[in-house]
């Protein structure tokens, strides 16, 4: 089935649709992983975007439910390049097909995607339009500027847990609540391996509630960054900080920047991929990590907070990757704290529950 | 950390000559690592047997040494030079084990010269096998079950205990050389002989057998700061059973989930650093059940490899260059990434493209060989494609390997065509099934054969265990053929009428012009026109590292068909560079060399250089070497679509051997201006004819020839000039097919087989001058000015293929007045040539007469040797004639004659083909040179032996069995090394003509005759030497036991009457004068000071 991706300005490209037919809209942005499609499409992080993998083999070795990062698909749309006949893998129950019709998501492959992203590095990331319906560029244009004129509502309600959840141990040493606005699997998981008891809550639960749990520590998660949502959040955790110690995890640690009174600033072009260096300074040894992120802390709000370090940076373009509060007990990270294989548990993890203590 | 600045002066150590499983890319590893020293301010020493390497350009290193790679010489030279440092991880196994037999005899200690890259107990713990199977265990890495054993009982045991099959892995052994399965027992006893016989250390590992498990690399790095990243993970095609050299392989992988990436990833991490390796990177090597996903660990590379070049190239990012950082003491985000130019080295690489690898094979060469792939490397090259999709990557790869084929298949050139694959005979399927189920260098045209027969994927996974996403890849090929199909022409003049997304379609998979001409019942050239017509032209996109989230200021090009374009042509002049493709025997490094010098010299002109290339192991195709590097592979459609693109003011084909030679004229009829002697002149130099003529003009001598299409008119010539004759095609390089024949039934099995390879084009027809003596020739000339680079006296008589002959530079048993005859004539013919650039011409010398054999009016396989024998950079300044400049100006307008002599022997791959005979002949066999120098010739030939891997005893039992044709010639050989206290032992024939002449002889009865035999007194390691001439044209069995067992045990041999001449030479003036050490830049400046 015919299709374009079409964006804001006027760049487009011509492909076919994967059985889903229709319209969709949202800010168009790239991942550079090689593997990791099923992932990167539940991750929460990404609702609303359209999303273009820069890798042009997709559905190779197929899907299985353990891979979903989240409940369900929360893209606006998907953009690749060459989609797979068949899958081989011997984890894979589903093909990739059948998956996205599945998740009803509408999907376009035979885009010559590389130039897509370099168009995008050089431009900037902007809104796009993906349709199968419309190949009128006039039309197109204008679906987007109503677009973007629209007051774009919060996705974190559906998002997130809509009733705090215990998961993990019941009774454990130690109990940590977990602001859910988006989190990903890989990170329960973690947690559970770690033997805690965990309480998943709402994005919106009020600080005075979190407080009457008396969790040892909070963790707010990553999810989508842009929501209109998060305001609330940031308002909860200026009452929570220096009440308890706080892990903030990519768009959570953003929020947990704003409470403190930093500001946010966008990139021309996501960090998105799973290669991004992380360097503290004036230490040799760094992480390679996995981000997907369009926005950063502002370095100079940041440093103006008193009792806040930064204390990790990227490699590349020298923005905020970590921050820290001994004093207040205070982590966040804006890249993404996924274990580094076989389920072992990421350091950070492990270095905040460190400072519960 | 910033560099360490106690360390001033670093050893490199080489990997020596070509041999299989170790080419070309040490070389591009060697250097790119000289490069990285010198930034930094070492002083850099480096030694390399093999003349032919960028690497041991004087230029390259402060001090170069081309001396044999053995414990003895490179002790000699650290004596001599004392360095602070070695650092073996850039020179393979070679160098690797070099350094540690270094370590284990105390001579690193005795000096103070540490290890750096890979610290010895880096390399022991990956190399020994009981010590790696511990370090893994304990880091919960599985290894397949297995034991080590010293003995064949020992062996045994161990084997039966863990059940059939069993892979068997002699330790210390590079390209898994005498690596084997066993299926029974039977197998496991011979196999367990032949392994302990190989390791240098007889030790052999007997290991569980992981066949058709997926084979999985990945590459990583690591500073001392412990920073680790990954390069790129590879999937091998072929599943476990091929050994990783032979396989096709993709990068990235293309069949692992995230989860399981990241769990590799996490198991390499694990690894290297339990090994060890704190300053430089290493290959890690698993395989994985397909079924439930286990992991076993097969090996670890503490050290560039092969896989380490190619995942290089195919990433874009520096391995050597940043290894050589790492090992110095910095840290990865302290080294910039030059590609990017804006992110550093601590960044893993990604991609937006899909990487295959495929290996050239020559088993043409060896007809006795098996033709079959197992887990003993045989391939001699490879060649590495890019592509946006798998298919588009397969398709440009099969193309790249230069074996005559355009596709997979579909390219006319298929031995089973589609009627016969219609509805297929059981006869024929059952040959279709042996081919993919037992794997061999055919097996991908196989697969696309069963596909047609209509085998499904899954039975093609049975019969192969290669994973069925690629079979399913393999299959839409074919599919896409037949929708091709459809368009059939009716006349092939007809104008071809394929929609234009039907064809986008097929140049997005990868489809040649060639392949689509035929699919058309048309022609490559019609095709391409209805392609231009409809504007449908190949779009270039980069290896940037970063897939396109930065904008790379030094990137590299392959082609595809996208929407748009990033090719980035300058305005400035330029020229492109043709290079040689996929090593193969009798094109090699040499050609990569000289294609590297040209970029060089137009560099220093100002005139940008665009290399076209698809060898991943070469200097050619390293990031820095030219200004423009289009990954492509070397055909007509690839290169016109590159010269459209970039309009250079001309293209350079003389240096990439005969791969662009054999495209020359085709070019020019396309309008494209060939650089430097004309394309008329190549012809006249290629046909026979026409260069018979010019011969005559010149009054210059020829053997007696003619040319024929077939038998009839090839006996006619041959009854004519008189047997024996040589009968070669034309056109081709390496003495392809080339044969002497003495007898007209032997004639027309040689002719059939040589009108195959040749083609459209003649054989050629040439009387064979026994005894001669034959010379080489490197001539350069600026068309005014016309100067002999060297003369080269062959050591072995002519009849042997130049490229397999040892040779001497100067020469050493020519007369003046032959001398001058060899110099008159070839400025003779350069002028007529009228030569702009190099000239290769081979001269016999026979009864005082020159004849010339044949003129190469290009870079030949010895300008890197002569290059550096006479201190004069012959490639580069014939680049700078091709621009116009004058050899005046250049300063080079006399020959020179060393003071000092070089050898350069051949290296042959025997040993990987088990029951080949080792005597030599007119076709080429080599896969590699080494060069010997010295103040005599003696002492030159003696090191070439050395380097050559020939363990020349200085005392001992030597065994001879000559045809009786060398009888007179052998007592002075046995003469003298009685002389030197050799005991001589000798079969009842050659005894008797030795004895005559008051040898004392033991005589050994023959194998058929008696024991113990020569044979026992091999395998109990009494022979230390052996000297055996083929008795005729069908060699007796028992020759070729004795010398199939001298491969087996190691024993120094030679197998002509010249070569034990210059042997024994040699061993008298090692004997007597011992051996020394003297550096490049040494002999230079002596020769500089005396011109």
């Amino acid at each position: 089935m015919k299709a374009i991706i079409m964006l804001a300005d006027g760049k487009s490209f011509s492909a076919t649709a994967l059985g889903v037919k229709g319209e969709a809209i949202g800010e168009v942005i790239l991942n550079t992983a090689v593997v990791g499609y099923q992932e990167m499409m539940t991750d929460p992080a990404n609702a609303g975007k359209i999303l273009v993998f820069t890798y042009p083999l997709i559905g190779n070795y197929g899907v299985a439910p353990k891979f979903n990062e989240s409940k369900k698909v929360w893209l606006a749309g998907l953009v690749i390049k060459e989609k797979t006949r068949i899958y081989s893998n011997w984890q894979a129950k589903a093909s990739f097909d059948d998956f996205v019709k599945e998740q009803g998501l509408l999907s376009i492959t035979g885009v010559d995607t590389r130039t897509l992203a370099v168009h995008l590095r050089q431009k900037g990331q902007m809104l796009g339009i993906i349709s199968t319906e419309s190949f009128d560029p006039k039309d197109l244009l204008l679906k987007i500027e109503r677009f973007r004129k629209k007051q774009q509502e919060s996705l974190l309600a559906q998002i997130s847990v809509n009733k705090i959840t215990h998961l993990g141990k019941a009774k454990a040493k130690k109990k940590i609540a977990v602001l859910d606005l988006g989190i990903t699997r890989g990170i329960v998981k973690q947690l559970e391996t770690l033997g805690l008891s965990l309480i998943l809550l709402p994005y919106n639960t009020s600080a005075e509630e979190i407080l009457r749990l008396k969790p040892d520590g909070l963790i707010v998660s990553n999810g989508p960054e842009e929501d209109s949502g998060l305001d609330v959040v940031a308002e909860n955790l200026k009452r929570l900080i220096n009440k308890l110690p706080i892990l903030g995890i990519s768009s959570g640690h953003q929020v947990l920047a704003r409470a403190l009174g930093a500001k946010l600033s966008k990139l021309k072009l996501g960090h998105r991929g799973v290669n991004y260096p992380v360097l503290s300074r004036a230490v040799y040894k760094g992480e390679i990590t996995v981000q997907n992120h369009s926005w950063v802390v502002d370095i100079d709000s940041l440093n103006k907070i008193k009792g806040i370090k930064v204390t990790g940076f990227n490699l590349n373009d020298r923005t905020v990757e970590e921050m820290e509060s001994k004093k207040m007990k205070l982590l966040g990270v804006q890249y993404y704290l996924t274990s580094p294989g076989f389920n072992e548990v990421n350091p950070v993890l492990k270095k905040f529950i460190k400072m519960l203590n | 950390m910033p560099r360490r600045k106690d360390i001033k002066k670093i050893l490199m150590i080489g990997s020596g000559p070509i041999i299989i499983g170790q080419a070309c890319e040490f070389d591009y590893s060697g250097s790119q690592a000289c490069k990285a020293l010198r930034e930094e301010g070492y002083f850099t020493i480096l030694v390399n047997s093999n003349p032919a390497t960028i690497m041991t350009d004087p230029g390259l290193a402060d001090v170069t040494y081309i001396e044999p790679l053995s414990v003895q010489m490179v002790t000699e030279i650290i004596k001599k030079e004392r360095p602070d440092a070695i650092l073996p991880t850039l020179g393979g196994q070679t160098g690797l084990n070099l350094a540690f037999f270094l370590m284990k005899q105390g001579i690193l200690k005795k000096y103070g010269v540490e290890s750096i890259g890979s610290s010895v107990e880096a390399i022991s713990c990956a190399e020994d096998r009981e010590l790696f199977k511990k370090a893994m265990q304990e880091i919960g890495v599985d290894v397949p079950k297995s034991g080590i054993a010293t003995s064949v009982e020992e062996g045994m045991k161990i084997g039966l205990g863990i059940g059939f099959p069993l892979i068997l892995r002699p330790a210390y052994c590079l390209g898994g050389s005498g690596s084997a399965t066993a299926y029974n027992k039977e197998e496991l006893e011979k196999f367990l002989a032949k392994g302990l016989e190989t390791s240098p250390v007889h030790q052999i590992l007997v290991e569980q057998s992981v066949l058709g498990w997926k084979e999985i690399e990945f590459e990583v790095m690591r500073d001392c700061a412990d920073n680790v990243i990954m390069i790129t993970s590879m999937e091998n095609v072929d599943p476990m059973g091929v050994h990783t050299g032979d396989s096709a392989v993709v990068a990235p992988a293309q069949t692992l989930t995230a989860e399981e990436y990241t769990n590799f990833v996490n198991l390499s991490k694990k690894i290297i650093r339990r090994i060890g390796i704190s300053g430089g990177g290493a290959n890690i090597q698993f395989a994985q059940n397909p079924d439930n996903g286990h992991i076993v660990i097969i090996e670890v590379n503490p050290r560039l490899s092969r896989s380490s070049a190619l995942a290089s190239k195919a990433t874009g990012f520096p391995i050597a260059r940043v290894a050589t950082k790492l090992a110095i003491g910095f840290t990865l985000p302290e080294v910039m990434n030059q590609i990017t130019g804006k992110t550093t080295s601590f960044f893993e690489p990604t991609v937006d493209y899909c990487v295959f690898k495929i290996c050239r094979f020559t088993f043409e060469k060896f007809p006795r060989a098996e033709r079959v792939l197992n887990t003993s490397m045989k391939a001699v090259g490879e060649a590495m494609s890019i592509g946006r999709n798998f298919k588009e990557a397969l398709q440009k790869g099969i193309r790249s390997i230069e074996i005559s084929r355009f596709g997979f298949g579909a390219d006319g050139k298929d031995k089973i065509t589609d009627e016969m694959l219609v509805k297929p005979e059981n006869g024929l399927l059952k040959v279709i099934k042996d081919k993919i189920r037992v794997p061999n260098d055919e097996r991908f045209f196989y697969i696309r054969y069963a596909l047609k027969a209509g085998l499904s994927i899954d039975e093609i996974y049975e019969l192969t265990h290669i994973d069925r996403w690629f079979i399913d890849n393999m299959k839409q090929l074919v599919e896409m053929e037949e929708e091709i199909k459809k368009f059939r022409s009716h006349k092939p003049e007809d104008e071809v009428k394929v929609p234009y997304e039907l064809l986008l379609e097929a140049k997005k998979d990868g489809f040649s012009d060639r392949q689509l001409g035929f699919l058309l019942n048309s022609k490559e050239d019609k095709v391409r026109e209805a392609r231009k017509k409809q504007n449908l032209l190949a779009t270039y996109k980069l290896v940037d590292t970063c897939a396109g989230e930065f904008n790379a200021k030094q990137p590299y090009y392959y082609s595809t068909y996208e929407t748009n374009d990033e090719a980035r042509p300058s305005k400035n002049k330029k020229v492109v560079i043709l290079g040689g493709g996929p090593n193969r025997i009798g094109q090699g490094i040499e050609f990569d060399y000289c294609c590297c010098h040209a970029a060089y010299a137009l560099k220093e002109e100002g005139i940008d250089s665009v290399m076209v290339n698809c060898n991943p192991e070469t200097v050619s195709t390293d990031y820095d070497t030219s200004d423009r590097l289009y990954f492509e592979p070397l055909t007509f459609e690839d290169i016109m679509n590159i010269i459209e693109q970039e309009k250079p003011m001309g293209v350079i084909v003389q240096f990439g051997g005969q791969t662009p030679l054999n495209l020359a004229v085709s070019l020019r009829k396309a309008g494209v201006n060939i650089l430097g002697t004309s394309a008329e002149s190549i012809d006249i130099a290629e046909d026979r004819k026409r260069f018979k003529q010019m011969l005559h003009k010149l009054d210059l001598l020829q053997p007696e020839n003619g040319t024929a299409f077939n038998f009839t008119e090839a006996r006619e010539v041959a009854r004519k000039i008189g047997y024996p004759v040589l009968v070669r095609p034309s056109y081709v390089l390496g003495g392809r097919a080339m044969e002497i024949v003495y007898d007209e039934e032997k004639l027309e099995g040689f002719i059939k087989e040589a009108a195959e390879v040749s083609g459209e084009h003649p054989v050629l027809i040439d009387k064979f001058l026994e005894d001669a003596i034959e010379v080489d020739v490197d001539l350069i000339g600026d068309g005014e000015t016309f100067v002999i680079g060297g003369i080269m006296e062959h050591i072995e008589e002519a009849g042997i293929h130049s490229g397999d002959s040892a040779m001497s530079l100067p020469t050493y048993t020519l007369s003046k007045d032959i001398l001058e005859k060899v110099r008159e004539a070839s400025y003779k013919m350069a002028k007529e040539l009228n030569v702009l650039g190099l000239m290769n011409v081979q001269y016999a010398v026979k009864d005082e007469k020159v004849y010339v054999l044949e003129v190469n009016p290009r870079a030949s396989r010895t300008v890197p040797f002569v290059s550096k024998v006479v201190g004069v950079p012959l490639a580069k300044l014939a680049t700078k004639i091709m621009l116009g400049e004058k050899l005046k100006n250049l300063k080079f307008t006399q020959e020179i004659i060393p003071k000092h002599v070089a050898v350069k022997e051949s290296v042959f791959p025997f040993n990987r083909f088990p029951g080949v005979d080792v005597i030599l002949g007119p076709e080429m066999k080599s896969t590699g040179e080494v060069m010997g120098i010295d103040r005599d010739f003696g002492l030159a030939y003696i090191k070439s032996q050395l380097a050559a891997g020939q363990n020349i005893p200085s005392k001992g039992n030597v065994f001879i069995s000559v045809r009786d044709k060398d009888k007179r010639a052998i007592v002075f050989v046995a003469k003298k090394l009685q002389d030197l206290g050799f005991h001589i032992y000798a079969t009842s024939g050659t005894a008797a003509a030795l004895e005559t002449s008051g040898i004392t002889v033991k005589i050994l009865p023959k194998i058929a005759e008696g024991r113990p035999n020569v044979l026992d007194l091999m395998k109990d390691g009494k022979i230390q030497l052996v000297i055996n001439t083929p008795t005729g044209r069908i060699p007796r069995q028992d020759e070729i036991k004795i010398r199939s067992q001298v491969i087996l045990y190691g024993i120094p041999y030679t197998t002509t009457i010249s070569g034990a001449q210059a042997t024994v030479n040699g061993m008298e003036a090692m004997l007597k004068k011992g051996l020394g050490v003297k550096s490049l830049q040494e002999y230079h400046k002596k020769a500089k000071t005396k011109r």
